[in-house]
């Protein structure tokens, strides 16, 4: 129990995942100070911030230096990637905030899942599968009113992300498999599905191009700012995070989660929290929510479904939950940070002249920074070791 | 008068806030055990990784042998002839024991049968092939001694080896730390017993709040005159004028052999039994365990570590069904269980969270679904307040908390929650006399309001000194002790009998 | 500036007119057929591959010999030809810089379909005097925020390059009217977006011609990507092309289900050879390579085996194992595209490249012309002029908005 319980620990609030190993037996640190209470209690608040401006810094330092390798002006590209993020409230509103919808709800589920100390690698799968759902429900519906539509649209997504939970799920709790192959596996699936779906029973009538015919007008979601292409999906992603802060911090489930997510023992000795219930509602709850992004992009963006639909949201959500110390309404601020950073890198390719391939560089450059400081900040708090 | 091995000097070292050395100095001489005392959080463990190069002083100076020294690394102080023995294990538990004594440095031609030799003449006895995870705690402290020692140290660390082992283990060690020092070994031993320290050491060094308060010839010092030094005047004070922690002060002393009676103080226990185990098995650990407990009583199980006793805690404390048998268990059970820091506390977690822990089902603290932080944090704040926790508030984590102050939060919880039935699991392991004196103090009290407390405990003289009734528990199978066979020796012999054939 | 004839250089796409030595542009590679000149027009390399280029051919619409209705064009240097007249698509930038735009979906490195695009922007930079831009993007929603960040910067005429971007440009032409979209095989028209349909089929007929005649164990194989209606097109008019020299000719054909799967492609071709193929096509994108490599195996082991090029001139790629390539010259055909957008020529009707502007080509490899004989390259050169007379029909799968067949 001890042994394979390290593995699957994340930290609390200002914690990004730990990637403590299982073995390793390192339980106590080693060398607490035995002086009582460690401080800093005002500083912890913040650390979490510290990290992720420290992870911006370097992120951004690194890019610069790339960009000069590249022969680039780093000047001229970071001045196109701001404008490109923020420099007007059109792409503010209709480019960077539109991006950060699919990373806030898939970061969501993914922080929401580590908060269990489920590895849930699979949001991508579970947002095909949405998406697949929400076109599917999207196109036989037709006939339906608008007010009855959108929620099956996004009640279909939700329940088909949940759905491509549920093998992990099982194969975690009943079988003890990892859910870290299982999720990546079922991501596969899911991606496949799709290109099926739109090769096949799902393609456009013409049955010529690898996409869905659009969805009903009735099946779409409203814009939120008349005029842009912000839709309601952003205020529905914005509520879930706030209903996932509350439920983590306020109610009995949110604290079992965490409970059994930080200490699967405790939990069962001092807790008696049946983990393995709180495990599965967990890991469909993420599903749900992941499957929900790919919904949401379906009914308020694309309209169709389509086989390259999402550019690896569900592995970049796992970088914004990181980032945002798989805090609910911190996964907002780095989905949008995320999102930023990706209407800037279109913009210092249509701009500054700057290669596409540096957009994934920047992106992994900053999970790496974010890695790199949560290790240092543990280290530190452990006193030196 | 021989000659300083090691000296530390004006250690100081900073946690954040904390100020956890505050010009503490040791001095270990070639051929003596040097105790150091004091109460939790005074310091003891901190100064000792300084020592063990674990942790690098903030100020203060450190000399090996007359030279100052810098010890950045373990690996420094293994140059110097410096071995320290944990008090957290460093065990690879996939590895068979020999295998972890290989991993130590000892790696080398004929280890085995030099590790033979060693187990020989130390009877540290450990089985050489078996995985770690497989062995019992006291394996695990052997294995860690074996470890250092086959160093071959000059100056040998022992951070609260006795634990964990059995009355003649502790007595096997003990002979063997002196065997050391006679060769010209400095043996610095960690105790929190004082009895034990005084029994075995040529000096003692006591800290209290980072500080060397007092460093003196064993048989020079009255306990008296430890006691005072380790808690602080006042705090001894008020031990001995008995305003507060009443036996705290008789239990710092060595207490005598025989058990005192404890109804004579107490109401007699009811009759109603409240738990009840029928022929449980669990494991293959636990075997045909018939035991009734009764409300009011204190009903003490000894035994060896590894003999059983985590199993029949789970059993009795409702965590897991045995696989054998019945076990009928009330609905209010406190468990204090043995790890306190992965299995009592979310170590991330706050104070009132881990007391939500054993709480959040409780009707007054929430609503539906939903929790009542402010009751949870109240009843934090009660129990903070209650059990002397030295944290700045209900918000501290707990894994801030020194060892000491753990427990008392996790013995502070489960009492509250302990309506018909507590489990102790060597509830006052770790903690400083006052402290354990405390817990104590508290498993009479809960008895005395009703409730039936079951402690299991390797340490003998806690189950004599609390319990109504004495069970033995050995390979798995429980024994209940007659009133003629209570005493060290009888229950003693009862298991060992049980241990290893 | 109105068509060709201010244009500084000889151009390929000169009247349809077989015989004339393209020199295109600053790119030549040289790859010239010296024995049959008039024929076998420069390879400049430059043309990349083209999933979704298609040739539209309504042979009952246009009798052979006829020119089909979208090549009569009233300039006779208007190389690509358009049916409508599009006013808001005019030139309304009164200092005579034009902005143009480049979409791709994948890397302009690719030494194909994109590099193509990317060095028809470059052309259109320096010959046109524009401003130009290139954005990558991946997914639908990019594709609508870079039509979105395009229109708002300004720009006039934006290169969709690839099908994939239809629905989005059409929504885009919807909602910047002052924006033209050219969607590179695209299906779908507006006013302001038109597709870009190249007619890949025909260079594949000629290769399939070169195939029957060189295989000599009578089976020939090809290796495709996603089993789209142009891909499959052009397989379907290699296919009639062997026929046409060998009737008998066994046709194998596997869709790897991924432009750039590079092992699957192997694996496909390898399973290809040992079924006896000896002459092997593809339809495919960095996974090419992958082809050549296994043909260049299978010679390794003593076999007499070739590969053909697609998309673009790859004889240089595998000089050792490439019989030749059907190619298309993406560059000129966006070039000249932004020539005709600056005349108001652009919307409202697709656009075709073929091999009578010579964007379309079949080319030998120089380096294996020892080995082709003589017949062969007359033949096909024969063939070829049927082609672009239109008086030899080349089978394809029509995709296109209003085309028999599609909705």
């Amino acid at each position: 129990m001890r042994g394979c319980s390290g593995g699957a620990v994340a930290d609390r609030g200002d914690g990004v995942a730990d990637s403590r190993g299982g073995g390793s037996d390192s339980r106590d640190g080693g060398s607490k100070p035995e002086g009582g209470v460690a401080g800093g209690l005002r500083v912890r608040r913040f650390e979490s911030v510290l990290i992720a401006l420290g992870a911006l810094v370097l992120t951004a330092a690194a890019g610069a230096i790339l960009l000069a390798l590249g022969g680039h002006h780093p000047g001229e590209a970071a001045a196109a990637m701001v404008r490109g993020a923020f420099g007007s409230r059109a792409t503010f509103l209709s480019i960077t905030l539109v991006r950060s919808i699919p990373l806030i709800l898939a970061g969501l589920a993914v922080a929401l899942a580590f908060r269990a100390g489920v590895w849930n690698i699979g949001a991508e799968g579970q947002l095909y599968a949405g998406a697949a759902a929400a076109a599917w429900i999207g196109l036989t519906g037709a006939a339906l009113p608008a007010l009855v539509l959108v929620p099956a649209v996004l009640l279909g997504s939700l329940a088909a992300g949940a759905i491509w939970a549920i093998v992990p799920a099982f194969m975690r709790v009943r079988l003890g498999v990892g859910e870290v192959i299982t999720t990546i596996l079922m991501n596969f699936v899911g991606i496949h599905l799709a290109a099926w779906l739109v090769h096949g029973p799902l393609q456009e009538s013409r049955g010529v191009f690898p996409q869905t015919d659009p969805i009903a007008e009735a099946a779409r979601l409203p814009r939120l700012v008349p005029g842009s292409r912000l839709h309601l999906g952003f205020a529905l992603a914005l509520v879930v995070a706030a209903g996932l802060a509350v439920v983590l911090r306020r109610s009995r489930f949110g604290f079992r989660l965490r409970a059994v997510g930080e200490s699967p023992e405790a939990a069962l000795i001092a807790g008696r929290i049946d983990a393995g219930r709180v495990l599965v509602v967990c890991f469909l709850l993420s599903g749900a929510i992941a499957g929900l992004a790919g919904g949401v992009e379906i009914s308020g963006l694309t309209f169709a479904l389509y086989e390259d639909l999402s550019p690896g949201w569900g592995y970049t959500a796992i970088a914004v939950a990181l980032l945002a110390g798989l805090d609910p309404l911190g996964v907002v601020v780095a989905g949008i940070l995320f999102g930023a950073l990706q209407a800037g890198a279109g913009a210092m390719q249509r701009d500054a002249g700057v290669p596409a391939a540096w957009v994934g560089v920047v992106e992994a450059l900053v999970i790496l920074a974010v890695l790199a400081l949560d290790r240092l900040r543990r280290v530190r708090r452990r006193g030196g070791v | 008068m021989k000659s300083p091995l090691a000296r530390l000097d004006g250690i100081e070292r900073r946690f954040g806030s904390v100020q956890a050395l505050d010009g503490a100095g040791l001095e270990i001489r070639a051929g003596e055990v040097h105790g150091v005392l004091g109460a939790n959080g005074a310091g003891k463990s901190t100064l000792l990784n300084v020592l063990g190069g674990m942790l690098q002083p903030d100020s203060g100076s450190i000399e090996i042998g007359g030279a100052p020294v810098r010890l950045a690394s373990p690996r420094d102080a293994w140059a110097h002839g410096i071995a320290l023995v944990h008090q957290h294990f460093t065990l690879v538990p996939r590895l068979a024991a020999l295998e972890n004594l290989a991993l130590g440095g000892g790696r080398r031609p004929g280890l085995r049968s030099e590790v033979e030799r060693l187990t020989e003449r130390t009877g540290l006895g450990v089985p050489l092939d078996a995985p770690v995870e497989e062995l019992g705690v006291g394996d695990r402290q052997r294995i860690e001694i074996l470890k250092a020692l086959l160093r071959r140290p000059r100056v040998l660390v022992l951070d609260e080896p006795t634990a964990v082992l059995t009355p003649d283990e502790i007595e096997g060690l003990f002979d063997l730390l002196r065997e050391l020092a006679s060769e010209g070994v400095g043996v610095v031993l960690v105790a929190h017993k004082l009895d034990e320290v005084l029994g075995v050491a040529d000096r003692v060094t006591v800290l209290r709040e980072g500080r060397t308060v007092l460093t003196a010839p064993a048989a020079e010092v009255e306990p008296d005159r430890l006691v005072r030094a380790m808690v602080g005047e006042e705090r001894a004070d008020a031990i001995a004028l008995g305003i507060s922690d009443g036996d705290a002060y008789d239990a710092v002393l060595p207490r005598p052999a025989a058990p005192r009676s404890p109804r004579e103080t107490r109401t007699e226990p009811r009759d109603e039994v409240v738990a009840r185990l029928r022929g449980v098995g669990h494991a293959g650990r636990l075997h045909d365990v018939d035991l009734e407990l009764r409300r009011g009583e204190i009903v003490g199980v000894a035994g060896v570590e590894g003999n059983g006793q985590r199993e029949l805690a789970l059993v009795l404390s409702g965590r897991v069904e045995p696989e054998v048998g019945s076990a009928e268990l009330p609905a209010g059970i406190g468990y204090v269980p043995q790890d306190r820091s992965t299995e009592g506390l979310v170590a991330p977690f706050d104070l009132a969270e881990n007391v939500a822990l054993a709480l959040h089902r409780a009707p007054d603290f929430g609503r539906g679904p939903w929790l009542d932080w402010n009751a949870l944090r109240e009843r934090a704040e009660a129990i903070r307040g209650r059990f002397e926790i030295a944290a700045p508030s209900t918000r501290s984590r707990a894994g801030e908390l020194s060892g000491g102050n753990q427990q008392r939060l996790v013995v502070g919880r489960e009492i509250t929650v302990a309506r018909d039935l507590l489990v102790a699991e060597n509830p006052s392991r770790g903690l400083d006399v006052a402290a354990a004196a405390f817990v104590h103090d508290e498993l009479r009290r809960l008895a005395a309001e009703g409730v039936a407390v079951a402690l299991v405990s390797t340490d003998l003289d806690e189950v004599l000194g609390l319990s109504d009734r004495v069970t033995v528990l050995a390979r798995g199978r429980l024994h209940e002790v007659g009133p003629d066979e209570r005493s060290r020796e009888g229950v003693g012999a009862r298991m060992l009998g049980g241990r290893r054939g | 500036m109105a068509g060709g004839g201010e244009r500084s250089r000889p151009t390929a796409f000169g009247g349809g007119v077989p015989g004339v030595p393209g020199n295109r542009g600053p790119n030549i590679r040289g790859a010239v057929n010296h024995r049959q000149p008039e024929v076998y027009s420069l390879g400049d390399g430059l043309a990349a591959r083209v999933r979704y280029a298609v040739a539209r051919r309504a042979v009952t619409d246009n009798p052979p010999g006829k020119a089909p209705p979208m090549l009569r064009t009233p300039r006779p240097l208007l190389l690509l030809a358009t049916g409508l007249f599009l006013a808001c698509g005019a030139p309304t930038d009164d200092e005579g810089s034009i902005r143009v735009a480049l979409l791709t979906s994948g890397p302009v490195s690719d030494a194909g379909w994109y590099a193509g695009a990317y060095e028809g922007l470059q052309r259109i930079e320096q010959e046109l005097g524009a401003t130009v831009s290139h954005q990558q993007t991946a997914t639908p929603a990019e594709f609508d925020e870079a039509f979105l960040a395009y229109a708002s910067a300004g720009y006039d005429l934006v290169f969709a390059h690839g099908n994939e971007y239809q629905d989005a440009a059409i929504r885009a032409g919807e909602q910047f009217p002052e924006l033209t979209i050219v969607v590179s095989g695209g299906g779908r028209i507006a006013e302001n977006v038109a597709p870009l349909i190249f007619r890949l089929e025909e260079g594949s007929y000629l290769a399939g011609m070169a195939a029957a005649a060189m295989t000599r164990s009578g089976i020939i194989g090809m290796v495709g990507g996603v089993a789209i209606p142009p891909a499959r097109g052009t397989f379907r008019a290699f296919e009639a092309g062997a026929r046409s020299v060998r009737p008998d000719v066994e046709v194998l054909e596997v869709f790897t289900g991924d432009w750039n799967d590079v092992a699957a492609a192997k694996e496909a071709a390898v399973a290809q050879l040992s079924r006896g193929a000896d002459v092997l096509i593809h339809n495919l994108d960095a996974a090419s390579f992958a082809v050549f490599q296994a043909v260049r195996e299978a010679r390794a082991e003593g076999r007499t085996v070739w590969a053909l090029g697609m998309n673009s001139n790859q004889n240089d790629v595998a000089p050792d194992v490439i019989l030749g390539s059907a190619v298309i010259r993406i560059a000129d055909a966006f070039v000249e595209t932004a020539r005709m957008w600056q005349n108001g020529e652009v919307g409202g009707a697709a656009i075709y490249a073929s091999t009578r502007q010579e964007v379309i080509d079949f080319v030998f490899n120089p380096a294996a012309l020892d080995e082709v004989p003589p017949e062969l390259v007359e033949r096909v050169a024969e063939a070829r002029v049927l082609i672009r007379e239109g008086s030899l029909d080349v089978p394809r799968v029509p995709f296109i908005e209003g085309e028999a067949g599609v909705q």
